[in-house]
């Protein structure tokens, strides 16, 4: 279960630098 | 091999509450602290690159694979300071958590760094060329480097055991890895030049890199250098029942160190502290012992734990600790202490340290062995029943004739023969082999004890 606990962190963490990253290159080609 | 010995030495921490420091914020809230400060080094420094001048904007996916990229980078770099036993770090997840998080973000880390790349050829397929390391020029030659290194090292890192790596050298190449991977995608990135044009940013991402690699260098040179000069000296080798050995070590013209029952040290033995590793190991003794002694009860598993009896007295070690984020619950809840073979040892800390206090608190120990005669401790536990509010449940794989307790493995049943309900308002402490965490996991789900109320961590680390 503590695995379990390590393995949403990451999954979350991953998504995070996905959406941010998809974030920054909205900002760069929209302004 | 290693691997073998720690993933038997668990122990379960309580997570809400560390006995000897009251003043500490609640582990809930720095859970929410460090990951936002991770969260924030991250990607701080990506978005930092907004900042400023910036040079005129490419397509939304090339900006996209360069964004990930950064992160990626980021992300390998922040490894260094998980492993880096930040005990502040570690104490509100528990070193599994911390080690697994260390592991799977790797992966995460892998797939940016490999997707850059992947969506710039997509981009342009003419940019395939690139993968020719002998003919690209010498700003994708790092990129391949850094993201090889990179391969290499998960894939070391996920088929060592498969692979036949020895744990020493797979963790002296792990390291050399790393520091190859990030230097050399800092240079892919400088040489590309087009964010790191700017010179403070470029200072900035020199900076961030310096500053990972200091982290590994203090790792393994100043914080050695201090455990240098706080050596234990073994004072005594007492064989204990189940093919298990206590050392007993005592501090070398310094008062060592307190620490709580549960937690564990990294010992070298053989060899001084610049060793790339040291061997975790839960203490045994009690955590109210005045003079600094402490015990480490160390059953043969093979490798290094074979050799425990051979340790001569006097032998110079060190000890890298105290870790682990484990401590005696909430004192109005009973204690169900559940152990498998040697995972034995930090209940015995635990137990030993509330017959020290005086704590008369109402504890079970659910004690799972191979036979009679391999129960660790068996005749101390039979002594302090008499002097704590204990129950000492003993279930036997193979029990001798005649044997009226526990048989086979432990299970619902069995904890629910022994156990006052309400079950889920007793605190469960779980510390065995992983097979036997797992069905015990299983049991206390059937027995609908919540999650927050029962406590492992598992020291399975590569």
């Amino acid at each position: 279960m503590r695995r379990l606990l390590a393995e949403r962190l990451v999954l979350a963490t991953g998504l995070i630098v996905i959406l941010m990253s998809a974030l920054f290159a909205y900002l760069r080609v929209s302004t | 091999m290693w691997a073998m010995r720690i993933s038997e030495a668990e122990f379960h921490p309580s997570e809400s509450r560390l006995e000897g420091h009251p003043s500490m914020l609640p582990y809930v809230a720095r859970r929410a602290v460090w990951l936002t400060a991770y969260l924030v080094l991250v990607l701080a420094p990506v978005l930092a690159l907004l900042l400023g001048d910036v040079p005129p904007a490419r397509g939304f996916w090339t900006e996209f694979s360069s964004a990930i990229a950064y992160a990626g980078l980021m992300m390998m770099g922040l490894q260094f300071g998980l492993t880096a036993r930040f005990r502040y770090v570690t104490e509100p997840w528990g070193e599994d958590v911390i080690y697994h998080f260390h592991r799977l973000l790797s992966l995460v880390a892998l797939g940016l760094v490999i997707a850059h790349p992947i969506i710039l050829f997509a981009i342009d397929p003419a940019r395939l060329r690139l993968l020719n390391f002998f003919q690209a020029p010498p700003v994708a030659r790092w990129a391949a480097l850094s993201t090889y290194s990179l391969i290499a090292l998960v894939a070391m890192s996920l088929w060592r055991v498969r692979l036949r790596i020895r744990y020493e050298i797979w963790h002296s190449t792990h390291i050399l890895l790393a520091v190859v991977a990030i230097i050399a995608g800092m240079i892919h990135m400088i040489g590309w030049g087009f964010y790191l044009v700017d010179l403070r940013k470029r200072a900035l991402w020199i900076g961030l890199s310096i500053f990972w690699i200091c982290l590994l260098l203090y790792v393994r040179i100043v914080k050695p250098l201090f455990i240098l000069r706080r050596p234990y000296a073994v004072t005594e080798v007492r064989k204990e029942l189940g093919d298990s050995w206590t050392l007993v070590m005592q501090p070398h013209r310094h008062s060592g160190f307190r620490f709580t029952p549960g937690q564990f040290g990294w010992l070298t033995i053989w060899g001084g502290p610049f060793q790339i590793t040291g061997h975790p190991f839960s203490f045994s003794s009690s955590a109210e012992v005045a003079d600094g002694r402490v015990e480490m009860t160390i059953r043969n598993l093979g490798d290094l734990t074979s050799k425990i009896h051979e340790v001569p007295i006097g032998r110079r070690v060190y000890i890298d600790g105290p870790y682990g984020a484990f401590t005696i619950g909430n004192p109005a809840d009973m204690h169900v202490l559940i152990a498998g073979g040697v995972g034995i040892t930090p209940m015995m800390s635990m137990i030993r340290t509330l017959a020290d206090r005086g704590d008369k608190r109402p504890v079970v120990l659910i004690y799972g062995s191979g036979d009679w005669e391999s129960i660790t401790f068996r005749e101390e536990l039979k002594a302090l029943e008499k002097r704590l509010d204990l129950e000492v449940v003993h279930v036997l794989l193979s029990p001798p004739a005649g044997w009226e307790g526990e048989k086979g493995f432990i299970d619902a049943e069995v904890m629910m023969r022994h156990l006052p309900p309400p079950y889920r308002d007793h605190e469960y402490f779980i510390c065995g082999p992983n097979p036997m965490m797992d069905a015990i996991e299983k049991a206390l789900g059937e027995m609908h004890v919540p999650l927050a109320k029962y406590h492992s961590e598992r020291y399975s680390f590569v």
